[in-house]
């Protein structure tokens, strides 16, 4: 259902363009189309002010691709000054005349909304609430904060205990990390945060055909947490603040939680492994050695630095293809680093199943080997050592320590990770060599566009990794 | 004192070593009637309840855990009499007093035991646990490692094995004979009659032995502090018992009894684990050391309440800490050999934190600000040091140091006379730290422990409110919240040396505002952004959280 007039179309790509999940910023683009959902909530006499819905926008591209975003709005009949980083835009509408728009994430009272049809179990035709144990919602819908970290998602916090996820970018198909943490929940698992409920919809496109996706997961708000990132800073800065003792003689060593967190990591790929099918894959070195390569290869062209090392890189992704043995394939995070573990009072959580952001939904569904998380996280300690140490200026003594750091942490976290029963891992395998050098690579590439002054990190781990042939 | 049954769960505890504390008569040794004098003193920092550690007759093999007789003093440290004058002249100033009684064993100079050991038949025979062969209950940890090389040992008058959980001049009573418990009851009502206001109860965990068992935490044994409870509640009311169990929060809080009737066992336990994990909190930087062991810490029944403490006459007791753990701390703080004892480190506060002022005072805000009701040990509040020379645990007994005088002011006697020696270093020697100088400088340590201590009595959420942990976005920062009716107090606290920022999730209070609570201070409102917190090295805020009515010119 389309309500709205054709100049709001134009407000919306204006907003779209100033927030920060937005992809497709710099490109030439319009709002094509505005798909309405139903109201949400009573709309019944004034009470049911904000009118709250959420509209799915269609964005065409100069190349003619298109994408699809949600936008949840909430309108208002007078303009709200304090909320001017929400506005949207003006309009009038058909059925309440002058309206002002506003992202509805920030507007206090349609975050109830938003959260109130989990209580009543609402299952529309366009949208539909689940709720995975109705015990473990409150009886009446709670006003939401939204988090001022966003990312690629805005994240509502209600109360004490529970936080929305809003998928920004929607997609036709069920999220992975929907999928994930039902799985997860459903096994009992200590190691995620349980999955509470999700909102899915159905729509059409501009051509009318119709869509359907997940646009929100509802979890248990880890309330107590720092996530691993801080806590890696935190240990390396307690290093080379002192820069003349080891590690092991800091305060700040981290060892001991590297350890724990190897073997939460490992609890959850054995939980995975359980929830999901897994295969038993022949020839899946080969195929990886291909992939690694024709990465590597374009790689190279966009990153100057790397064609120095791309024939040691490439030997040590040639060794894939003698993997005679069949390798044990599953489910996994996919995008596993420091910053996606969570420290609780009650132990490591991780979090964000979405799998790797830059690949398509399906792909992210596939099997894989449980050492791609695992070499994503010892990348991350290399990175939270390398980070750190940017801060610091360029002194060959600090970085020796925080190279040392990055040594013991990472074989803290793998000595952990091998703790677990049937986790197995050996530091020396070249199937997670592999990996760890893949992803230095795609880092090399990211760094290169997004942020040229950090590409001494992956740079230096390439370097590291190329001696090694 | 006027009747409160719950006194306990606000009260601020004060350890004192009478022999060690005030000297009287010149004689070398603390006594009663020095503690009577000094009680101005204690009254003056906020104190509201002495403990005073053994001073029962005793050989003093073990600092008098080994007791000989139940019912009378050491004559160094005065008589039943000059007691009786402490416990009332401490009442009049409104300040409780309780004692340790040792339940598990006696001294092998006991009456009891000497009978026991010559009359097997006669009627104390009975009174320990005997036994011909010494395999029995193999599954009893030793406790004092580096002394006993088992929990039997040989009685050559009567020809059996004696059994003994702690050193081999402590013969285990036997709780299996009624007359023990007779007995035992007997020598609480004797100091009970006398008017003070409970016990702390030493080693309870192993009265009993069971084959197949560690010999800890038996239910025969809680059985027999239900019925203590019964005899103390009946007789003599508001009284409290204190266990000492120094096991994991989840065993120990077997020891508060039933959560039907509020507890019918120890009115309080101390909570040992969370002393050590302070002390790693702030070495690691991180909080997660605290919050994990709180988290672990269940819930405990209504009428009880938790000890805790930084320090006691004991060493820093590392048996509830892992065995990683436990190799960091002794790392760090025990980097001489000659700190180590069993299981643990003798250290005082001042030099385990090497006498840094600022970690002091975060470490005493915490004691002070964590649930439970705090357990100050003598001397700690003037930053008092320790002297690792001593033999065993009596480095940190040292004479409470008044004066920069001869023997800082505890004694008259000749300096060699002191029954231990008052410290002479130059950093902690009682000419640089003492009770008079810190009196005439209102910004020492001493004067600072105080304002924290009357500033705790002031709002009744530090003792009996609920406690929540914070989180929040730095894992160097410790924050919580503790709530009672409508008294809320917010602690913050910066585990590191470096300053550090913080975001709080404050919104449960949107709207209020929080005001520092030792100058007043009035804080931004709290609205439904992350609330922004700047703290220096070791720094920490205690706020109170009140509705925001801002006063102002008109």
């Amino acid at each position: 259902m389309t309500d709205v007039p054709a100049a709001y179309l134009g407000q919306v790509a204006g907003y779209l363009e100033r927030r920060r999940w937005f992809a497709g910023k710099g490109r030439d683009f319009e709002v094509t189309h505005i798909h309405a959902m139903p109201w949400l909530g009573s709309t019944d006499g004034l009470d049911g002010w904000p009118r709250v819905r959420i509209e799915i926008v269609t964005v065409a591209f100069a190349d003619g691709s298109e994408d699809t975003y949600q936008l949840p709005v909430g309108y208002l009949r007078e303009a709200d000054p304090t909320l001017e980083h929400a506005l949207v835009g003006t309009l009038q509408h058909s059925e309440f005349g002058d309206v002002v728009c506003y992202d509805a994430v920030f507007l206090r009272d349609a975050t109830a909304r938003l959260f109130e049809g989990f209580i009543d179990g609402r299952r529309g035709s366009e949208i539909e609430f689940h709720v995975v144990d109705p015990e473990h919602l409150p009886d009446s819908a709670p006003v939401g904060a939204a988090m001022s970290a966003e990312q690629s998602n805005t994240s509502i916090v209600y109360g004490e205990d529970s936080i929305l996820k809003l998928f920004r970018r929607v997609g036709a198909g069920n999220n992975p990390d929907i999928e994930i943490h039902a799985a997860l929940t459903r096994a009992g698992s200590v190691n995620v945060a349980p999955l509470l409920g999700w909102i899915s919809g159905r729509w059409w496109t501009p051509q009318g055909e119709p869509r359907s996706g997940d646009l929100a997961m509802l979890q248990v708000f880890l309330r107590t947490a720092t996530d691993g990132w801080e806590l890696a800073l935190t240990s390396v800065r307690d290093l080379l603040v002192e820069a003349d003792l080891y590690p092991e003689d800091v305060g700040g060593d981290l060892a001991g939680e590297s350890e724990r967190l190897g073997d939460a990591v490992a609890v959850v790929h054995r939980e995975l492994a359980a929830a999901f099918a897994t295969t038993s894959a022949d020839g899946y070195g080969a195929r990886l050695a291909d992939e690694m390569q024709r990465r590597l290869d374009d790689a190279a062209a966009a990153v100057p630095e790397l064609p120095e090392f791309r024939d040691a890189l490439h030997a040590r992704f040639e060794r894939l293809r003698s993997l005679t043995e069949p390798v044990a394939l599953q489910r996994v995070h996919g995008d596993l680093h420091l910053g996606q573990t969570m420290r609780t009072v009650k132990g490591w959580k991780v979090i964000d199943f979405e799998g790797e952001p830059g690949r398509a939904v399906a792909e992210r569904a596939g099997l894989s080997s449980p050492l791609r998380d695992v070499a994503g996280m010892l990348r991350s300690f290399d990175y939270a050592a390398g980070a750190t140490l940017q801060g610091f200026g360029s002194n060959p003594q600090l970085a020796y320590r925080a190279q040392e750091w990055s040594t013991r942490n990472r074989s803290a976290f793998l000595s952990g990770y091998a703790m677990v029963d049937g986790a197995e891992v050996d530091a020396d395998s070249d199937l997670l060599a592999a990996f760890e050098a893949d992803k230095a690579v795609y880092e090399a590439v990211y760094e290169t566009r997004n942020r040229p002054g950090w590409l001494d990190i992956p740079m230096q781990g390439i370097a590291r990794m190329a001696a090694e042939e | 004192m006027s009747s409160d049954p719950l006194w306990f769960k606000r009260a601020v505890f004060y350890e004192v070593l009478v022999r060690s504390f005030k000297d009287s008569n010149g004689d070398g040794v603390g006594d009663f009637t020095g503690l009577r004098e000094k009680l101005d003193y204690v009254e003056w920092l906020g104190v509201d309840c002495l403990w005073l550690p053994p001073f029962f007759s005793s050989p003093l093999r073990d600092g008098g855990y080994d007791v000989s007789d139940h019912t009378n003093v050491l004559p160094e440290v005065g008589t039943v009499d000059d007691f009786k004058a402490l416990v009332d002249a401490a009442h009049s100033r409104g300040i409780r007093v309780i004692v340790d009684f040792v339940m598990n064993h006696t001294s092998d100079q006991h009456a009891w035991f000497q009978s026991s050991r010559s009359d097997p038949d006669g009627p104390y025979g009975d009174f320990y646990v005997w036994s011909d062969t010494d395999d029995l209950y193999t599954d009893a940890r030793v406790i004092f490692v580096d002394t006993e090389p088992s929990n039997w040992t040989w009685d050559a008058v009567r020809q059996q094995y004696y059994w003994h959980r702690f050193y081999s001049h402590q013969p285990d009573l036997n709780y299996d004979n009624p007359a023990v418990h007779e007995a035992m009851l007997d020598g609480l009502r004797f100091w009970l009659d006398m008017g003070i206001d409970g016990f702390r109860l030493d080693a309870v965990p192993y009265l009993y032995e069971r084959p197949g068992t560690n010999g800890e935490n038996l239910p025969e044994t809680h059985e027999f502090l239900r019925m203590v409870r019964r005899t103390v509640d009946a007789e003599y009311p508001d009284r409290v018992l204190l266990a000492e169990a120094n096991q994991w929060p989840a065993d120990v809080v077997d020891y508060f009894g039933s959560f039907e009737n509020g507890g019918d066992e120890c009115h309080m336990c101390f909570h040992f684990p969370v002393m050590p994990r302070l002390f790693m909190a702030v070495r690691r930087e991180s909080r997660y050391p605290i919050s994990e062991v709180l988290e672990e810490t269940p819930a405990i029944p209504e009428r009880c309440q938790w000890g805790v403490f930084l320090r006691n006459h004991d060493e820093l007791t590392l048996e509830m800490v892992t065995d990683e753990d436990r190799d960091y701390m002794w790392s760090e703080y025990a980097k001489d050999p000659r700190m180590k004892a069993n299981i643990g480190i003798r250290r005082r506060l001042a030099p385990l934190l090497d006498n840094d002022v600022n970690t002091m005072e975060l470490f005493t805000a915490l004691l002070l600000a964590l649930p439970g009701s705090p357990v100050l040990y003598y001397g700690d509040e003037i930053g008092m040091g320790d002297n690792i020379w001593l033999g065993d645990r009596d480095g940190v007994r040292t004479p409470m140091q008044w004066t920069p005088d001869r023997n800082a002011g505890f004694s008259t006697a000749t300096p060699g006379r002191l029954s231990l020696p008052a410290i002479m270093d130059p950093v902690f020697g009682f000419q640089s730290v003492n009770v008079e100088a810190q009196v005439e400088n209102t910004s020492s340590l001493l004067h600072w422990t105080r304002r924290m201590i009357h500033a705790r009595k002031r709002h009744p959420a530090f003792g009996l409110g609920s406690f929540t942990d914070l989180g929040g976005s730095n894992p160097s920062v410790f924050s919580f919240s503790r709530e009672f009716d409508d008294d809320t107090v917010l602690c913050v606290n910066n585990l590191s040396r470096f300053p550090q920022p913080v975001e709080l999730d404050l919104r449960r209070w949107e709207g209020c505002e929080p005001v520092e609570m030792l100058g007043h201070v009035r804080f931004p409102q709290i609205g439904e952004l992350p609330y922004l917190l700047t703290l220096s090295g070791h720094g920490f805020y205690w706020f109170l959280i009140t509705s925001a009515v801002r006063g102002g010119p008109v």
